[in-house]
């Protein structure tokens, strides 16, 4: 019998497809912001989530994303203080989280073994309930990640320019943070809450050794995620692994594979690349093309000084008088 | 009278608790192009700072465009130009995608680019003169060729105010014949310049006031104390002439 004939592994995979785009589609923005740990943080504070579902017996799917959000938010809050103890205060987040999921499961006299599911991930337990729940939150990341990137992009490539273009920073970091601690849950059973943040990282970094732009490091990090995702899975279904250790794995291999392409690439490029001036800025003389209006000073063509002469704006270019015709200045 | 674009008055900065600014006044009218001078600490940053709302005010006020900085949102009419070292990020970024950020403030959600906008980035990289090289990814390009990107980034808000801070520090000379070339077509234009120096090299000939900070305090404000054209030359590409002006426009 194929894997395919079971139904367990259908939402597996189904699962696995989702992690796969949501973990880089986020992961992007964080290593943009160079946040690249904060999946990490939140795998951790998310594990006091699962816990308390187990003590409590509502879904640890929603109560893991209700703790994850609320430590997203606290970890965004100290970002923005900017103290200098914010680092200290994030550590202690952490290592708060996951011992705190740990006494709290055995308060719920869990095992062990039912933490290990969510730490590194369990491709028999994802049930129809919570393919359910990972489905439309991985939903709402994939679709806020893609229709917000021009916003995104700007607050993670540089903060204080998107204030002063006006974009609301605040309410987009917090945002980011948030699909961070929503994907984390997203990613619990299949690649488990300690390794997320290796398919939130590794894909990204694998990425962009092959790319220049941000759009393709983007769409390449999502395949770069799915691809590991789904091999995983499979793989821990013939050979009873943990998915998380063979997605991460499988994920690692790929940057590894990456490395020497890359550097020719880079070779490529550097070797290709034209190192040409802008000639207007080198001093070469540059005639305007076909040029029948004269420049003189009530033209109303706006001027400004330059040097010895003036040089007259027109059609978003300085024109200046040299012999019979005009140069581009 | 030309309107006030940027009105600071009696404004003091607080940073970590110690006064930073004391007590600065400051306006900017249309079309003026005015320089911050002063040495490192002298808080020229801070103050451009505060002129945009990057920093809050402990006291006093800040207008833009005759408006509180508190209800003013016309933020593509400001184009800032950060003192940073570099304009990459974490994550590789391309000049277009980079300058394109700057087209943010005049567009809506979820909506892609227009027309308009893809030109206003094209013309915002064709002004700094990087056209060439506007696929590439910014962190392959020279310091100040990223400089460069900053600037055309302010730029693609067709902003009618531009602040920035010591955009051709520590730059190649390429670079700051780009820079001065970009900031002749905006003040040609009839626009405002508010911006930190920290020598006025080639740019002198278009500034009309300079501001000199010590300490936080104010203690110049008027025409440059030299003549700007002893501090430099005009550029000299134009020592290659084939023909001769002697020889009369449009003969
Ligand atoms: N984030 C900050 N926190 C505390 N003090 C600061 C901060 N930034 C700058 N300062 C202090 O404010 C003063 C003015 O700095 P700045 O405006 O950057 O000067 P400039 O741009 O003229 O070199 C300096 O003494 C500096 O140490
Ligand atoms: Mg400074
Ligand atoms: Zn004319
Ligand atoms: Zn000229
Ligand atoms: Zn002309
Ligand atoms: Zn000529």
């Amino acid at each position: 019998m194929s894997f395919l004939d079971y139904d367990f592994m259908h939402r597996a995979l189904i699962a696995a497809v989702l992690t796969g785009l949501a973990a880089p589609a986020v992961g992007t923005y964080l290593v943009q912001r160079r946040l690249a740990l904060m999946g990490d943080g939140l795998g951790h504070v998310a594990l006091t989530g699962v816990a308390v579902g187990l003590l409590t017996g509502w879904a640890p799917v929603w109560t893991s994303v209700a703790v994850a959000v609320l430590g997203a938010l606290a970890i965004d809050v100290v970002r923005a203080k900017g103290r200098a103890s914010a680092d200290v205060a994030l550590a202690m987040l952490f290592y708060g989280g996951i011992a705190g999921g740990v006494l709290i499961t055995g308060l719920a006299g869990s095992t062990a073994a039912t933490l290990n599911t969510y730490l590194f991930g369990s491709i028999t337990t994802v049930s129809q309930d919570d393919l359910w729940v990972v489905a439309i939150l991985a939903a709402v990341v994939i679709a806020l990640a893609v229709g917000l990137a021009p916003q995104l992009f700007a607050v993670c490539q540089d903060e204080e320019f998107a204030r002063v273009s006006g974009l609301p920073v605040r309410l987009y970091s917090m945002l980011i943070a948030v699909m961070a601690a929503v994907t984390v849950t997203v990613a619990m059973r299949t690649v488990g809450l300690l390794l997320v943040s290796a398919l939130m990282v590794v894909p990204v970094a694998t990425a962009q050794q092959l790319t220049r732009s941000f759009r393709t490091t983007f769409a390449l990090a999502m395949l770069l995620g799915v691809v590991p995702s789904l091999g995983g899975v499979v793989f821990s279904y013939y050979v009873d692994v943990a998915p998380g250790a063979s997605i991460v794995v499988a994920s690692l291999i790929g940057f590894v594979l990456a490395w020497p392409a890359g550097s020719l690439l880079r070779r490529r490029r550097a070797r290709r690349s034209v190192n040409g001036e802008d000639p207007r800025v080198t001093g070469a003389h540059v005639p305007t093309e076909q040029h029948p209006h004269q420049h003189e000073p009530e033209c109303g063509h706006p001027t400004v000084e330059h040097g010895d002469h003036t040089d007259y704006l027109h059609d978003g270019h300085l024109h200046a008088a040299h012999g019979r015709h005009y140069d581009e200045h | 009278m030309r309107s006030a674009v940027v009105d600071v008055r009696r404004l003091r900065v607080d940073l970590d608790d110690r006064p930073v600014l004391h007590s600065v006044d400051l306006k900017v009218v249309e079309g003026e192009v005015v320089t911050l001078l002063g040495a490192n600490g002298s808080g020229k940053s801070t103050l451009v700072r505060a002129t945009v709302g990057l920093v809050p005010a402990a006291d006093g006020e800040v207008r833009l465009f005759d408006t509180p900085l508190k209800s003013f949102h016309d933020w593509w009419r400001v184009g800032y130009v950060p003192q940073r070292t570099t304009a990459a990020g974490g994550v590789p970024a391309t000049v277009r995608e980079v300058v394109a950020a700057g087209r943010l403030s005049r567009r809506a959600l979820f909506r892609p680019a227009g027309k308009a906008d893809r030109a206003a980035v094209d013309h915002a990289i064709e002004l700094v003169g990087l056209t060439d090289h506007a696929t590439r990814s910014v962190a392959s390009l020279s310091g100040g060729q990223q400089q460069r990107v900053l600037i055309a980034r302010a730029a693609a808000s067709e902003p009618d105010l531009l602040v920035l801070d010591e955009p051709n520090a520590g730059v190649d000379h390429r670079s700051q014949e780009a820079f001065a070339r970009a900031l002749r077509t905006f003040v040609a234009s009839g626009r405002t310049v508010l911006l930190v120096l920290h020598e006025m090299g080639p740019l002198a000939p278009l500034v009309d006031r300079g501001v000199v900070l010590d300490g936080g305090r104010i203690v110049h404000d008027g025409p440059l104390p030299t003549p700007p054209m002893t501090l430099t030359g005009p550029p000299d590409h134009h020592d290659d002439h084939r023909e001769d002006y002697g020889a009369g426009l449009f003969g």
